[in-house]
């Protein structure tokens, strides 16, 4: 096994079968590090816990519902404002969070009665609002809170209102995983089978795994919409509350990011037979045959590739342009989970990227089977990563660009590597055909930025250039390409809107096609 | 009277205005040198300080965490102490100084980390570390009391008590500045350095705004030394700028080593610095220099600019840092405005007995509410639903969506600032941070009028 021993973590001789280098002719069965084990304390690795990985991760994102953190103020706080799931109503869930406020006396004396005034304290604050979440934290788990007793009281005494509690308090496993899971089996536990839906086509699905980061969500189900497909709930960005009680009328389960959502749809497959498709919305290959995947499933295909016909006419030349001018640049795919095969495989064949390396702060081993998989040569994968291994890792693999989260991206900026958002994006979204060139277009405009090319100049000992007052990406990006590529009239940057999602939020000029009971009777 | 003193009304928080007390601890110890935390809980504890951190800073910042899982919660955690101070020491060696940081979990769990502590001195300092320099500093900050603020309070306190150290007299003076910025800081050190003043600044962050160097080597971490916090048993006297972030610590070096404390006023206005340098001659002998007479005259000038034309009776809510909204809202009477609602987020004790609320409710020339352990809906429900007129709300960024969704304009003050670039660099403290204050506030209001075409012609001849 390639294992790759970091330097600076050799005195921690566990962390070396964290880490592979992927080399000539070696495949998963010589080259897999090891994944989802306890981490290792002091390392400052970037793992969260497992209370984020159920409230902030799955849960918030949910649109028309009071999300209740029981405990002190601080997880409430932490978990807010610190993400791009909109929705579309007014981002409801983004600017609105509740902690019960734990203090001392409760500690001591148990906080079930205040959690009660609690809940009856914000619906009463939110009146048009009648659903709730409810999170355990460290400190209410500890003490033993009966949260789903309180719960249960509450939707006696208001028949109006329906709550839902997720038990995942922080320390609950070795990252945000652990929540990811329980919140999964919770909600199918409670809620799933309590509303009937109202089933208006044929094909209905359940669209799971998706957070509707920077409005994702939204654009595939712009697809979806145009291939008459009845999207029953979303998990669980833009998602409702209600609607994701109904997801066991669905027909198919379209599952995105397997890391986090797997749980449901395995147990949605067993409890209710509804069988799973996971999907890619990333990447012209992956998406157009994850759509065509759906048609097939449905029959159809017709429908889904009339679409990838007409958005690939669009886009595929500004995703070109790009791609000539990111040939060969040396990306770092460091993201949270699940991305980095999402990514891995896409942004080289589409962009012409090199992947040098990618990391999973929460991943399993079977994402790192997909992830390595989809990586060349030479690639280096790191399971949990840890501020010095990732500094060292950048040293040695001088990326021009790397695709990770807020924080981790102020180390590389420190180190003259240019960072995208992989969790929140730059400007996305990035899903659907021209979420994907957007995608292009930052990591063009990132690798190219003049100001980026200014960094590395020591005015103390370096020649100043004193020739020119500016330069364009262009100028940087261009000037190594031959006349025929910068000049081909079929290719050209991006030309959509800085948010591309209120276009398809004013849409309402979709297909409509006859259900197949109408058309029978008719015959 | 027309000041009212009450806490919220409710039991829950409604988008709070603070986070937990391990927060303001884990913000103290990034700006001691050589220095690097852990955290004693679950890895959210750290992973979003450190987010919430760089958010506002646009700075990554090193802290640890004990990474407590199932196992640790129900059989006791302190093995995961050791570890990551073993982990911490062999792979960071230019690392002194360790604060073991409590939370919820672990002190609910009842960890004994002083023990633990003693413990690792006795036997891996000892053993696997013999000749090397290692100070473990035991931090008690459980989130379910108090908050940021308070955790920030203690954290001072507890690496003073840990280095101070008496000595023979050192001349300088102890300025513990509170939670501030880089901008702030460099500010309070022009005046020092007008002064002709050597102090010891409690915490040293102006590196927190580091550069991006061409070696592609920098990092951001505050200076404030070991030696430093051992000479602070040894000075003229403390001056603590914020009663509630850093008067503790203040309090206790003169409890323990006699050395005089004086607490506030907190810097911001005029009026405030005035007092500020006058304490500072007071204790040190030095006359206040005619470079900061003119200095005050610039900015008493630009304020003079806006302020009667621009700035009388408009009215503002506050929210934030206590000392903060306090320093705020009296800074807001001199400029002739009306502070009236005042926003503290925590149920601290001694708000009952601050001067300078008692001063605002002897005073208040119009109704003006304070409100103690306060959540944003306080703010955001009396503008919806009770009627509440404002022309400026003076606070941070978690309440931006107030500003947005009310048309109320919005000066970002305090920490967390992030949806503003650059905050973190100007100060609001000392004649500096007034004029940039006043100016952003004019501003502001400027291109309030100018987007609501309310009197926006009223600019032309300005």
């Amino acid at each position: 096994m390639p294992y790759h021993e970091f330097d600076c973590s050799k005195c921690i001789p566990e962390r070396k079968m964290h880490a592979v280098t992927k080399g000539a002719g070696e495949d998963l069965t010589s080259c897999l590090p090891l994944g989802y084990l306890n981490t290792i304390p002091g390392t400052i690795s970037e793992r969260g816990c497992a209370y984020c990985g159920a409230k902030h991760v799955i849960g918030t994102p949910m649109k028309d519902v009071l999300h209740v953190s029981h405990g002190p103020v601080g997880c409430t706080y932490d978990t807010w404002q610190t993400k791009r799931y909109i929705s579309d109503n007014d981002n409801f869930q983004l600017k609105y969070t509740f902690a019960t406020d734990v203090k001392e006396k409760h500690i001591v004396f148990g906080a079930e009665k205040m959690l009660k005034e609690n809940i009856l304290e914000a619906f009463d604050a939110f009146p048009h609002i009648k659903r709730m979440t409810i999170y355990q934290t460290c400190a209410t788990a500890l003490i033993g809170d009966d949260i789903n007793a309180i719960a249960g009281e509450v939707m006696e005494e208001r028949p109006d209102v329906d709550i839902f509690v997720c038990n995942s308090p922080g320390f609950g496993g070795p990252s945000q995983s652990g929540g990811h899971h329980k919140i999964n089996i919770a909600w199918l536990n409670q809620k799933v089978g309590t509303v009937e839906p109202e089933i208006t086509s044929d094909y209905v699905i359940n669209y799971v795994g998706e957070y509707n980061i920077q409005g994702d969500q939204e654009v595939m189900l712009d697809f979806f919409k145009r291939m008459g497909i009845q999207v029953l709930s979303t998990f669980t960005g833009n998602g409702k509350y209600d609607d994701l009680r109904a997801m066991h009328r669905a027909h198919l389960n379209v599952l995105e990011c397997a890391r986090s959502a797997e749980y449901i749809c395995d147990e949605l497959r067993v409890r209710y037979g509804i069988p799973r498709l996971d999907i890619d919305g990333f990447g012209f290959k992956a998406l157009g045959d994850s759509l065509r995947k759906i048609g097939l499933f449905f029959g159809i295909e017709d429908r889904a590739e009339a679409i990838i016909a007409e958005e690939t006419a669009r886009w595929q030349p500004e995703l070109d342009w790009y791609k000539e001018r990111l040939m060969g640049k040396r990306v770092c795919l460091w993201p949270g989970g699940s991305k980095l095969w999402h990514w891995a495989h896409a942004i080289q064949a589409e962009m012409g990227v090199n992947v040098v390396s990618v990391y999973t702060k929460f991943g399993h081993q079977g994402d790192m089977e997909k992830g390595v998989s989809r990586c060349g040569e030479g690639a280096l994968a790191i399971d949990d990563p840890n501020e010095l291994e990732g500094q060292e890792a950048l040293r040695n693999l001088r990326p021009d660009v790397i695709f990770t989260g807020k924080r981790p991206g102020e180390v590389a900026k420190k180190m003259r590597v240019p960072y995208l958002n992989a969790h929140a994006y730059h400007n996305g979204p990035y899903k659907g055909f021209e979420g994907w060139v957007r995608f292009a277009r930052d990591i063009y405009n990132a690798v190219y930025s003049p100001m980026h090319q200014l960094s590395a100049l020591d005015i103390s000992q370096d020649a100043i250039p004193g020739d020119t007052g500016f330069m364009t990406r262009r100028m940087l990006s261009d000037a190594t390409l031959p006349e025929a590529v910068r000049n081909d009239p079929s290719m050209r940057p991006y030309t959509g809107a800085f948010d591309p999602i209120a276009a398809i939020r004013a849409k309402t000029d979709y297909p409509e096609f006859p259900r197949r009971s109408a058309i029978e009777a008719a015959e | 009277m027309n000041c009212e003193v009450k806490a919220k009304d409710r039991v829950g928080t409604i988008n709070p205005i603070f986070t937990c007390q391990p927060c303001g601890a884990q913000y103290v110890s990034i700006g001691v040198k050589d220095c690097i935390g852990i955290v004693h809980g679950g890895q959210g504890c750290v992973m979003f300080v450190r987010l919430l951190i760089s958010q506002h800073l646009k700075e990554s910042f090193e802290i640890a965490s004990s990474s407590v899982h199932e196992d640790g919660a129900v059989f006791g955690a302190l093995d995961r102490v050791e570890t990551a101070v073993d982990v911490l020491l062999m792979r960071y060696p230019h690392v002194k100084v360790i604060p073991i940081i409590t939370t919820c979990s672990t002190e609910v769990i009842g960890d004994d980390i002083d023990g633990v502590i003693t413990k690792l001195e006795d036997e891996l300092l000892a053993v696997k570390y013999p000749d090397r320099e290692v100070h473990l500093v035991p931090i008690h900050t459980p989130s379910f009391v108090g908050s940021m603020v308070t955790g920030y309070d203690v954290a001072v306190r507890d690496f003073v008590k840990k280095f101070a150290t008496k000595g023979e007299p050192n001349g300088k003076v102890n300025l513990i500045t509170g939670w501030v910025n880089p901008g702030d800081v460099t500010a309070l050190k022009h005046l020092l350095a007008e002064m002709e003043i050597d102090a010891t600044v409690l915490f040293e962050i102006e590196t927190f705004d580091s550069p991006l160097m061409p070696t592609g080597d920098a990092v951001s971490h505050g200076e404030t030394t070991v030696e430093d916090l051992q000479g602070t048993a040894n000075a003229l006297g403390t001056i603590a700028l914020n009663r509630y972030e850093g008067g503790k610590a203040a309090e206790f070096l003169e409890k323990k080593f006699k050395v005089p404390a004086v607490i506030g006023p907190t810097p911001i206005g005029i009026r405030n610095t005035d007092t500020f340098l006058k304490r500072l001659s007071e204790m040190t002998g030095k006359p206040i220099p005619p470079s900061l007479v003119r200095e005050r005259g610039i900015a008493i000038d630009a304020i003079t600019d806006v302020a009667h034309m621009f700035l009388a009776d408009k009215r503002v809510a506050l929210f934030g840092n206590p000392d903060l909204v306090l320093g705020l809202a009296e800074f807001c009477l001199d400029l002739e405005m009306r502070p009236v609602l005042l926003l503290l987020g925590d149920d601290n004790g001694r708000y009952a007995d601050d001067p300078r609320i008692k001063a605002l409710q002897e005073n208040a020339e119009f109704p003006m509410e304070i409100v103690t352990n306060a959540d944003l809906w306080d703010l955001e429900d009396r503008i919806k639903n009770k009627g509440l007129e404002l022309d400026l709300i003076l606070g941070h960024s978690k309440g931006r969506f107030i500003s947005i969704d009310n048309g109320v304009p919005m000066v970002r003050v305090g920490f967390p600032t992030y949806d503003r670039a650059g905050l973190f660099r100007h100060p609001v403290v000392g004649y500096a941070g007034a004029t940039w204050l006043v100016e952003q506030i004019a501003n502001t209001l400027f291109t309030d009028m100018e987007y609501k075409k309310n009197k926006e012609w009223l600019l032309n001849v300005w």
